[in-house]
């Protein structure tokens, strides 16, 4: 399968360190990785750097072949990836507004709006949720809210830090049964994780950094990984 | 009890619908609404600006505007004036002794209180939000509107106090205005000189027409913060 991303040469340093020291990363439609990785392994700032909302030294961003600075990426590249954050940031609005905000963005008209925020309400289990005012929820539904947020803008790549990070049990349990069907034949979802039963679910890539730098993962099906050739 | 006459007789002016009286508050609204009106954007704009974005200078700008809070509104009369005088590089304009001046100067005492209350109130933001807003498909004008919606009581204190700040000013009114009955007399100018006078009835009722105002705009932005906000997200 055609990468979605493809970046080559990627480093970034905090105070004269490196965070971030990646030759290759491929990232491929209908694929999903999992990342692994100690605390301030650069999880969150890899994550972010692909979203385009970090800067980075990168030889080469190639979004489906086109060659782009990822910290300069053109509306419509943008509008193809989704990020959420690890506690992810609701509007001072209802539920609903929160998932029909990237709609309203792209100009997509009231009644397709109003049916496209509906199937990602329930398709996050959170349609009795619409009316409520998204700041006032638990972590675990905002964090479902936010996963709606995106799956009703259907990106081609998903990047989301740490969901299951600070959740109760039940929160848990719904956010991952989430993750294993945000999947689909044309888009990428990189999972920042330390999650164990994240990290465990059937099907993923696994990717493991380690003081910035991308290595095989322990228990993948893929043949032992070296660092010019990530993600399969 | 002349003090007590005086309120009665203020009161009178008002409940009698005194039409110099209304006049002058007339102008006073006109003059400090334009300038408002004509400052609000800009303002916050480079409110915004100054909290968000990182460029050399940055800090010494907040530190300038913040410094500018405090700006005696004689000083920015006398520079105005200055400019605007016959001599003056903007002479040629004939500004002087006109509402357009009085806006004018009102607009210069307004921008420093309304962009330092907006850096605050965007610098209070959650960082989140800008990067929410992009990462859902916002440009970065709709990120930025996004942003000062989620902190709009701030900004909307910060235009409460910047048209508390002009309404009340006389310095710079008195000094390019000149204080020309039913031209440029607005309500501190007309308080100054019935007081000046010996005349304080209509000095009384133009005060408690300020005082009201001043009330007014408070009570509002309670009213405003009271409702807690929950609204549908921004939608330019």
């Amino acid at each position: 399968m055609a990468a979605v991303i493809e970046v080559r040469g990627l480093h970034k340093t905090s105070s004269g360190r490196a965070v971030l020291d990646i030759a290759l990363l491929h990232l491929r439609a209908g694929e999903s990785y999992v990342l692994s990785g100690d605390n301030g392994a650069g999880k969150s700032t890899l994550l972010r750097v692909l979203a385009g909302l970090e800067p980075a030294t990168v030889h080469s961003y190639r979004f489906r072949g086109d060659e782009l600075d990822p910290a300069r990426l053109p509306s419509r590249v943008r509008r193809q990836i989704g990020y959420v954050h690890q506690h992810p940031y609701m509007f001072n609005a209802s539920v609903q507004a929160n998932v029909e905000y990237g709609l309203r963005v792209r100009g997509i008209a009231s009644g397709e709006r109003k049916a496209r925020v509906r199937e990602a309400l329930a398709w996050a289990g959170v349609q009795d949720l619409a009316a409520m005012p998204a700041p006032q929820l638990s972590g675990g539904e905002q964090q479902r809210v936010a996963l709606a947020r995106l799956k009703a803008l259907s990106p081609c790549v998903y990047l989301l830090d740490e969901p299951t990070a600070n959740l109760d049990a039940d929160g848990r349990r719904r956010v991952i049964e989430l993750l294993g069907r945000l999947a689909g034949a044309d888009n990428v979802v990189v999972i920042a994780c330390h999650d164990q039963e994240v990290i465990n679910l059937p099907g993923l890539v696994r990717l493991h950094l380690s003081e910035g730098r991308l290595d095989a993962a322990p228990r993948n099906a893929i043949a032992p990984l070296r660092e010019t050739r990530i993600g399969g | 009890m002349e003090l007590w006459d005086t309120t009665r007789q203020a009161l009178v002016l008002l409940g009698t619908g005194d039409p110099e009286l209304w006049q002058i508050v007339g102008v006073s609204l006109r003059v400090s609404l334009s300038a408002l009106l004509l400052i609000t954007a800009p303002a916050i704009a480079a409110g915004f600006v100054l909290a968000h974005v990182a460029f050399p200078g940055r800090r010494a700008l907040v530190v300038l505007v913040q410094g500018l809070l405090s700006l005696p509104t004689v000083v920015v009369g006398l520079v105005l004036y200055m400019l605007l005088s016959r001599q003056g590089p903007l002479g040629d304009w004939h500004l002087l002794f006109t509402q357009k001046a009085m806006i004018l100067g009102q607009m210069m005492l307004a921008l420093p209180v309304l962009t330092a209350y907006t850096v605050t109130a965007v610098q209070g933001a959650d960082a989140r939000v800008f990067e929410t807003a992009v990462s859902l498909g916002a440009g970065g004008f709709r990120a930025a509107l996004s942003t000062l919606w989620e902190v709009r009581f701030g900004v909307m204190a910060a235009v409460f106090t910047g048209f508390g700040r002009i309404i009340s000013e006389i310095g710079c009114s008195l000094m390019v205005g000149g204080n020309i009955a039913g031209l440029t007399r607005n309500m501190p100018t007309a308080i100054a000189l019935e007081t000046s006078k010996g005349q304080f009835a209509q000095g009384v009722a133009l005060g408690i027409v300020l005082l009201i105002l001043a009330l007014g705009v408070n009570v509002a932005l309670a009213a405003l913060q009271g409702q807690g906000g929950m609204r549908k997200a921004w939608q330019p």
